[in-house]
C-alpha cells in the first residue's frame, strides 16, 4: 500500500516535471538576457549559441528565463522551444522524421561546409563579408538614435 | 477597389507571415474567394505559394541560413566594390538596426548588417540571414531619412519572409539528404563533405540568381512593401517615405530605365498604387519628420 502510493507520487512528479520544465535553446550566435522585457533594457548576461535555459514565463514576444542562476527576459526570436524529451523516451518520433529533416537538423550547412566551399572557391570575397559583419551598433547607440530622432522604442512588450 | 486591395494585402501578407502554416492561408483564401474578393485563379495561386513556402522553409535552420547568406554576400561582393565611408556606414546601420528591431524577426543568427556597394546603378540586395547591401545609386535617390528607412525596411522584410532561401530549389534538399545518408549523428566523411559543399554551392547559386537576375515574384515584392510600411509605422517613421521613393523610381522606369533594379523590379507603378492603397486603407497620416530630415542632411553632406 505504501509502496503503491510512493510509485504514484513518483509518477506524478515525473509528469509534472516534464510538463513544467519548458526549456528553450539559443539559436543566435549570441543572445542577451535583459533585465526587463525591452531591447533597450540593461543586459543581465550574454549566452552563446546552443545553450539551453529554463523558461519561467511568457509575455508577448518576451520570455522570462533562468540561466545559470541569472534571471531575466529574452526575445523569442533568439530562442527555439526545446522539444519535450518525452517523445525520445518513447522512441516514437525518430522513425517519423523525414530524411530531409534529418539531413538539415544541425548537420546541413555548417562551418565545415563553408570551409570546404571556400577551399573550392578561393576567389570569394569572404574578407569583405567579415568586415561587413563587423559593422555593429550597440543597443545603447540604437536607443539614443531612436530617441534623438523622435522615434518609438521598438519591440516593447506593450 | 480599396477593400479589394486591402484584402489582397491581408492574403499576400498572410502567405508570408504564416509561412509554415499553409492550411491557415488556405482557410483565408477560401473565405476571400467565397466573399468574391479574389478569383479562383488568385486563390489557387496563393494556396500554391503557401505550400511551396512551407516545404522550402522548414528544413533550413537560422544558422544554416546565415552560412548561405555569407556565401551569397561573398559572391555579390565579387561583382561590386564595397563603398567605404565610416560615417555613412554608421548612419545606415543605426537606421537599419532600429528598423530590424521593429520587424517580425528582430534577431537572427548573425544579426543585421548594412553596407553600401560602390555603384551608380539602383539596387538593394537582402542576403539571407540579414546582411543587406545597397548601391550608392539607390542611396543617392533617397531624399530624407524616411525614404532611406523605406528602402532598408523593404530589404529587412525580405529577410523576415525568407524570400532569399525560398529561392533555393527543393531538389537541393533531396541531394543534401542523400549526401548525408540516414545517420545524421555520424561524423561526416570526406566525400560527404564535398557532396554537401556542392549542394551548398548550388543553393547559393539559386539565391544569387534570384537576387541579381530573376528578381522575386511580384507577390513577394508587394508583401515586402506591406511589411516595410508596418515596420516603419511601428517605429514612428512616415510610411509615405515608401510611396515618395517608389514614385521617383516609377517615374525613372517610365522614362525608360531598364538596368539592374529596374530589370529585377518590373511594375514599379503597380507597387506604388498598392502601397498608396494600403496607406489609405490604414488611414496612416503624414508624420512630422523635420528632426530626422536635419540629421539625414547632416550625414549626407
Amino acid at each position: 500500500m505504501r509502496r503503491k502510493a510512493w510509485f504514484l507520487a513518483a509518477g506524478l512528479l515525473l509528469v509534472a516535471s516534464v510538463a513544467m520544465a519548458a526549456s528553450v535553446k539559443v539559436i543566435t550566435q549570441q543572445a542577451v538576457i535583459r533585465k526587463d522585457k525591452r531591447f533597450f533594457a540593461p543586459p543581465v548576461v550574454t549566452v552563446p549559441y546552443g545553450e539551453v535555459m529554463q523558461e519561467l514565463a511568457r509575455e508577448g514576444d518576451w520570455l522570462r528565463v533562468q540561466y545559470r542562476g541569472n534571471q531575466g527576459w529574452i526575445h523569442v526570436s533568439a530562442v527555439q522551444e526545446q522539444k519535450v524529451e518525452l517523445s525520445s523516451l518513447m522512441k516514437s518520433k525518430a522513425k517519423e522524421t523525414s530524411q530531409d529533416e534529418v539531413a538539415l537538423a544541425g548537420k546541413g550547412f555548417t562551418p565545415e561546409v563553408e570551409k570546404a566551399f571556400r577551399a573550392k572557391n578561393p576567389q570569394m570575397k569572404y574578407d569583405l563579408v567579415d568586415r561587413i559583419e563587423g559593422y555593429r551598433v550597440s543597443m545603447e547607440e540604437v536607443h539614443l538614435f531612436v530617441r534623438d530622432g523622435w522615434l518609438r522604442e521598438p519591440g516593447g512588450a506593450s | 477597389m480599396i477593400t479589394r486591395s486591402s484584402l489582397m494585402m491581408v492574403v499576400s501578407l498572410g502567405v508570408l507571415v504564416l509561412a509554415g502554416c499553409a492550411h491557415v492561408v488556405e482557410v483565408g483564401t477560401t473565405a476571400a474567394h467565397q466573399a468574391g474578393v479574389i478569383t479562383k485563379q488568385e486563390k489557387d495561386y496563393y494556396d500554391r505559394r503557401a505550400q511551396e513556402t512551407e516545404s522550402a522553409v522548414r528544413p533550413m535552420t537560422d544558422r544554416e541560413e546565415y552560412y548561405v547568406g555569407r556565401a551569397v554576400a561573398a559572391t555579390v561582393l565579387g561583382q561590386y566594390r564595397l563603398y567605404r565611408d565610416d560615417r555613412l556606414n554608421l548612419y545606415l546601420n543605426q537606421v537599419g538596426q532600429a528598423l530590424a528591431l521593429a520587424s517580425d524577426r528582430p534577431l537572427t543568427y548573425g544579426g543585421y548588417h548594412f553596407a553600401v556597394l560602390d555603384s551608380d546603378e539602383v539596387n538593394a540586395l537582402a542576403c539571407p540571414g540579414g546582411t543587406i547591401l545597397i548601391t550608392r545609386g539607390m542611396l543617392d535617390r533617397a531624399r530624407n531619412e524616411e525614404e532611406l528607412a523605406a528602402i532598408l525596411a523593404h530589404e529587412i522584410a525580405h529577410v523576415n519572409h525568407k524570400d532569399g532561401v525560398n529561392a533555393i530549389q527543393r531538389s537541393r534538399w533531396v541531394q543534401a539528404a542523400t549526401a548525408l545518408g540516414a545517420d545524421a549523428a555520424r561524423q561526416l566523411g570526406r566525400g560527404q563533405l564535398d557532396e554537401l559543399a556542392s549542394v551548398f554551392e548550388g543553393s547559393v547559386g539559386d539565391v544569387v540568381k534570384t537576387l541579381l537576375v530573376n528578381g522575386y515574384s511580384r507577390a513577394d515584392e508587394l508583401a515586402a512593401d506591406q511589411s516595410a510600411m508596418i515596420i516603419m509605422v511601428r517605429l514612428g517613421y512616415d510610411p509615405h517615405g515608401l510611396t515618395d521613393y517608389l514614385a521617383r523610381l516609377a517615374q525613372e522606369q517610365g522614362a525608360g530605365a531598364r538596368q539592374g533594379f529596374f530589370a529585377t523590379h518590373p511594375g514599379m507603378g503597380d507597387r506604388l498604387a498598392d502601397a498608396r492603397a494600403t496607406i489609405n486603407a490604414n488611414k496612416w497620416q503624414q508624420v512630422n519628420h523635420q528632426v530626422r530630415d536635419e540629421r539625414f542632411a547632416a550625414y549626407r553632406r
